[in-house]
């Protein structure tokens, strides 16, 4: 129990902001399981809930690589996730356009494959120029995909959207819910691992170097560029992967989330979480599912409906003036990363705590001087 | 079906149109690029802007005017202009300074990243406001003109000479301006080189608010020539934003009078994709315009990422 509770000091709450942003989010675990318990939310409902936060913390995760430890301006979040939604929705329903009907896992190495492939081939171009260029490319590559999937229904089905996708892991003995929860339950903490390792790793140390100063960066003898396309390629492909999850989620997939305001939630998610930080993009995820959601709750209550007030507009409004209120104000979000980039073995001053004596890795020594370069 | 006899000549008559549109948006994006150093991605929910409050103005002016016409438009649509011009250029004022100005400390990505905020509550208010449904002026319908559609064969209507006109009217007051004012030419300092304009003595935020002032306003015009032309709709201004960068990245990024070379180009070749597709050039009809406009800006970045007038970058 102790070994837990000091990776919970650690790991989590290292300060009063942190603590009380964790006591709110204990809160409202807390008050979710109560309406659980006594049939106020369903539990179908909630573990659909997580299911969705969790796709969306994929897409922060992704957008983070790119963003938070590159500094590259990724607009097509919601393209890479529309790649990944249609590979796996074409390849997997029998009744898509291409009629194939195979197993899952060759609709989420499709997703891989072509994700890969589009970000590069947006890369090339972009990535040698001032960040403002991807930005701009960035947002022409998703309106291009978009009008692709629109306009080629012989090949996509267009708006009329794919329906009888499968679902993932049927065999297991859970109900469908629980089953898609769990998946992606796994996926978050597999991506989350991978990432804390490379970002720890002298890889991540370059990107955050890159972020803040690229000219230093290539005074090192840095191939930034090259630095630079991998982190591109490695986020698109974790959104081309929520993407593909979240096909076998709704089970129904079209053309009409691939527009830019999908893309600027997850920004929303990313900054407000903190730019750079991973535990930031998930918490943020969550907190942007809960303003979704949210609103959509308020359609229902009466009071509302008599006013008369169409609720989208009003969402947008507030999603604008929350980015406007965190880039003045936050800038830094809820969870701006600390030390991160430090093995826990280096912070310790070489081990000396009990709960990090499996983490010192080869390059552990060397590590400790990455910390604080932002 | 009926084969459609189109003259060439029309779709050049019809790019001419468009690019006039897109000149004007891509000089205001254009201009904040190079002064205030950031992409502003507002700027296309800022022609909305515009293209709505002259839409509300119709509602007053109309009724007081009557249908008194000059050069076969209404007179009550160039007052409407004029207020769409103006409102959009206080607003884009007021947004400088409640938006822009506060973030200053930040880099030109965070200023990038909050026009994103801006182009959502800009559509936002506009949806509360108008509703969601595409509107129209009102400008009554007009034919071609007879004697350019006898001698050359094309479809010429009146609304598309005065949006024409009023482009090159605005074009040229900007580019004396530019060239023989004072403010002109340190605005010409301060895009240039902002600091050392500032040792020189010049208030850079005058500059920056003759900029905004400048680029809303002629931002306006764009929006009102386009909702003239097709509809007034809330997403018209986002969905040509990219047409715009495309343009301002072709003419050269901070170049005023690139420009208003990339945004003739663009704006020609975007009218030109289904006489291109015609002719078997390209494999694509008009519904990926937008599209070829894209490819031509990635393929100018692979090339010539200074664009044709740039030579800083």
């Amino acid at each position: 129990m102790s070994a837990v509770s000091s990776w919970v000091s650690e790991t989590l709450v290292r300060d009063a902001t942190e603590r009380r942003i964790f006591a709110t989010l204990g809160l409202i675990t807390v008050l979710l399981v109560v309406g659980v318990l006594t049939g106020v939310i369903g539990p179908r409902f909630l573990l659909f809930q997580i299911a969705l936060v969790g796709m969306y913390a994929l897409l922060s995760l992704g957008l983070n690589v790119q963003w938070g430890y590159a500094g590259l301006i990724n607009f097509s979040v919601a393209a890479f996730w529309g790649i990944g939604a249609y590979c796996a929705a074409l390849l997997t329903a029998p009744n898509s356009p291409l009629g194939l009907g195979l197993h899952p896992v060759f609709g989420f190495l499709a997703a891989i494959v072509v994700s890969a492939f589009v970000a590069v081939l947006i890369g090339i171009p972009t990535l040698r120029l001032r960040e403002d260029y991807l930005a701009i490319a960035s947002l022409g590559l998703a309106e291009v995909i978009r009008a692709i999937i629109l306009n080629e229904d012989q090949w996509t089905a267009g708006s009329s959207g794919i329906s009888g996708i499968p679902e993932l892991l049927s065999w297991l003995p859970l109900t469908d819910a629980a089953t898609t929860a769990a998946v992606v339950v796994v996926l978050i903490a597999v991506v989350y691992l991978f990432l804390r390792r490379v970002h720890r790793s002298p890889w991540g140390r370059v990107l955050r170097t890159i972020r803040s100063d690229e000219d230093l960066a290539k005074a090192l003898g840095k191939n930034t560029y090259q630095f630079k396309m991998q982190a591109f390629v490695i986020g698109s492909v974790i959104m081309a992967v929520a993407g593909a999850f979240y096909a076998h989620l709704n089970l129904y997939i079209d053309p009409s989330d691939l527009v830019p305001l999908t893309t600027f939630y997850i920004w929303i998610a990313v900054i407000l979480g903190g730019t750079g930080s991973n535990r930031g993009a998930v918490v943020g995820a969550a907190v942007v599912i809960a303003i979704r959601e949210g609103t959509r709750f308020l359609n229902d209550i009466g009071f509302i409906q008599t006013l008369g007030v169409d609720l989208a507009p009003l969402r947008l409004l507030f999603v604008g003036g929350l980015i406007i209120l965190i880039m003045r104000f936050r800038q830094d979000g809820l969870l701006p990363p600390k030390d991160e980039l430090i093995w826990p073995a280096a912070r310790d001053g070489g081990g000396a705590g009990g709960a990090s004596a499996s983490g010192a890795a080869p390059d552990g020594g060397t590590a400790s001087n990455g910390g604080d370069d932002r | 079906m009926i084969p459609l006899q189109v003259s060439p000549f029309q779709y050049v008559a019809n790019g001419v149109v468009f690019s006039s549109i897109i000149v004007l948006a891509a000089i205001g994006l254009s201009l904040v690029y190079s002064i205030a150093d950031f992409a502003n991605f507002a700027h296309g929910d800022l022609m909305t802007v515009g293209a709505f409050s002259a839409l509300f103005s119709v509602g007053f002016l109309r009724p007081m005017l009557g249908d008194a016409g000059v050069f076969g438009l209404p007179l009550w649509f160039f007052l409407a202009l004029a207020f769409g011009m103006g409102a959009a250029a206080v607003i884009s004022v007021i947004t400088d300074r409640v938006v822009y100005q506060p973030v200053k400390g930040s880099d030109s990505i965070g200023l990038l990243i909050s026009s994103i905020g801006v182009a959502l509550v800009y559509r936002a208010l506009v949806f509360l406001s108008f509703g969601t449904e595409p509107e129209r002026y009102g400008v009554p319908r007009q034919g071609p003109i007879p004697w350019v559609r006898e001698t050359l064969g094309i479809a010429v209507t009146p609304r598309n000479l005065v949006v024409v006109m009023l482009t090159v009217v605005l074009v040229t007051a900007l580019h004396l301006t530019l060239t023989r004012t004072t403010l002109g030419r340190k605005m010409r300092a301060t895009a240039d080189n902002a600091d050392l304009a500032r040792v020189s003595g010049i208030r850079t935020r005058e500059v920056i608010f003759a900029m905004w002032l400048i680029g809303g306003a002629l931002a306006a015009a764009g929006g009102v020539f386009l909702g003239l032309e097709e509809l007034v709709r809330p997403r018209m201004g986002f969905d040509i934003l990219l047409i715009i960068f495309a343009a301002v990245i072709l003419g050269g990024i901070g170049s005023v009078y690139g420009a208003m070379l990339g945004g003739l180009v663009i704006g020609m070749v975007h009218e030109l994709v289904p006489l291109f597709n015609q002719w078997g050039i390209i494999p694509v009809g008009s519904r990926y315009a937008a599209a070829v406009a894209f490819v031509i800006m990635v393929a100018i970045l692979l090339v010539r990422p200074s664009g044709i007038a740039g030579d800083s970058g």
